[in-house]
């Protein structure tokens, strides 16, 4: 790697950035399997219905999650919020590349980028 | 009895097996929790999100040392995506027992790869005009060989809509499908092996996003499943990345070749029984 071109890649931060998300969600959720024990006293998985995820599209669910008004137990919430950072780490991953190809004006790559975002916003939003 | 300990601690033997063999951890976690009684869709929809984990967690250190082509990287994901989203579509509506044996069918194209690894890699003469526009290109610094090694990859279109086949399987089966990528980005694209496997393994985390995304709400994702598989996959995939260089080809290729056909056998076996 030539040193001049370092502060003016992509890469570093994509890097930092997939390290970062997946550090902080493994996190939650090893902190979530932890107060499962500690709340219930064992560590079975469970077909109860508590633990499968629902709702309507991702993003009012995140909302609902980090807004408190999440209504299941502490540790099944950390788990969630964990399942959240992770999905949300390569979705972030996209939104900086969009803007990185931007701000060098690789414009091409702004629409292959933007592309890639809409379908994925789209899809969190309908399912 | 499979409970998030011993789910957790299996995770990581399995993601240790699987990024030593090449295979992923999902492709073998699926087969493995279909064993213990899990409903298959729901082993499928856990693995996806496991991939995201462990691709991001070992795709960072190849992008940061540019070995894994950004550029090429966002061009596929284009097809990757919307491969993943149909895909999962698919398996959220399908009958199970097809699952088992599409699993199947699938893990086969992974002895493809045994072949690919014997032979060297002969860079394209010439670009295509798309693949030209795009400036699909690159260069890596290779330590083995001692040199920057420059590149350029073909057939963007054909190669493209190989990898949304890559993506409609791991969207369906809840899989890297890594080793298919890895074979059209070799033998269509006309990508370096370690651009190749690096660049896919980065993709793969964005196209299993693709496939979470429908499962997200589809009631099949188990939180006491999906955390200990995550958890432990990522581990064992770090574990398994730093040991790698350490063991012999040989008993790489012997590992990867019982696995395979003791999980094809399995997912056979339930599929038939299950008819």
């Amino acid at each position: 790697m030539s040193a001049p071109d370092r502060g003016t890649r992509i890469e570093p931060m994509i890097s930092w950035l997939l390290i970062g998300g997946v550090g902080v969600s493994l996190a939650l959720e090893v902190a979530g399997m932890v107060l499962f024990y500690l709340t219930y006293g064992n560590l079975n998985i469970t077909q109860d219905a508590a633990v499968f995820i629902r709702g309507h599209d991702f993003f009012s669910f995140i909302y609902s999650v980090f807004s408190g008004r999440f209504h299941d137990a502490l540790p099944l919430t950390l788990m969630t919020a964990g399942l959240i950072v992770l999905m949300l780490t390569p979705f972030l991953r996209v939104i900086s590349s969009a803007v990185w190809f931007a701000v060098v004006r690789n414009f091409k790559y702004v629409v292959i980028t933007l592309f890639v975002l809409i379908v994925l916003t789209l899809s969190l939003r309908l399912h | 009895m499979l409970n998030i300990v011993t789910l957790g601690i299996l995770s990581i033997a399995v993601g240790f097996l699987g990024s030593l063999t090449g295979l992923g951890g999902a492709s073998i976690l699926v087969p493995i929790l279909v064993l213990f009684g899990i409903p298959v869709k729901e082993a499928i929809a856990c693995g996806m999100v496991a991939i995201i984990a462990t691709s991001s967690g070992s795709a960072s250190s190849f992008v940061r040392e540019r070995i894994a082509n950004v550029r090429v990287a966002m061009y596929l994901e284009m097809f990757t995506i919307v491969g993943a989203i149909a895909g999962a579509t698919i398996t959220t509506v399908v009958a199970p027992v097809l699952l088992y044996f599409f699993f199947a069918a699938f893990l086969l194209t992974s002895f493809v790869g045994l072949r690919r690894s014997m032979s060297g890699f002969v860079p394209a003469e010439r670009q295509d005009r798309l693949s030209r526009w795009l400036k699909l290109e690159g260069s890596y610094y290779d330590v083995a060989e001692g040199k920057e090694i420059g590149y350029r990859v073909n057939n963007a279109l054909p190669g493209g809509f190989g990898m949304m086949l890559a993506g409609l399987a791991a969207g369906m089966l809840g899989i890297g499908a890594g080793a298919f990528k890895v074979t059209v980005q070799e033998n269509v694209l006309r990508m370096p092996p370690k651009v190749s496997s690096t660049t896919s393994n980065f993709i793969i985390g964005m196209t299993a996003l693709g496939g979470a995304s429908v499962y997200f709400f589809s009631g099949l994702l188990n939180l006491t499943l999906m955390a200990p598989m995550a958890v432990g996959a990522t581990i064992g995939a770090i574990i398994g990345g730093r040991v790698l260089n350490r063991l012999s080809t040989r008993v790489l290729r012997i590992m990867f070749f019982v696995i395979i056909v003791y999980l094809i056998v399995q997912m056979v076996y339930k599929g038939v029984t299950a008819i």
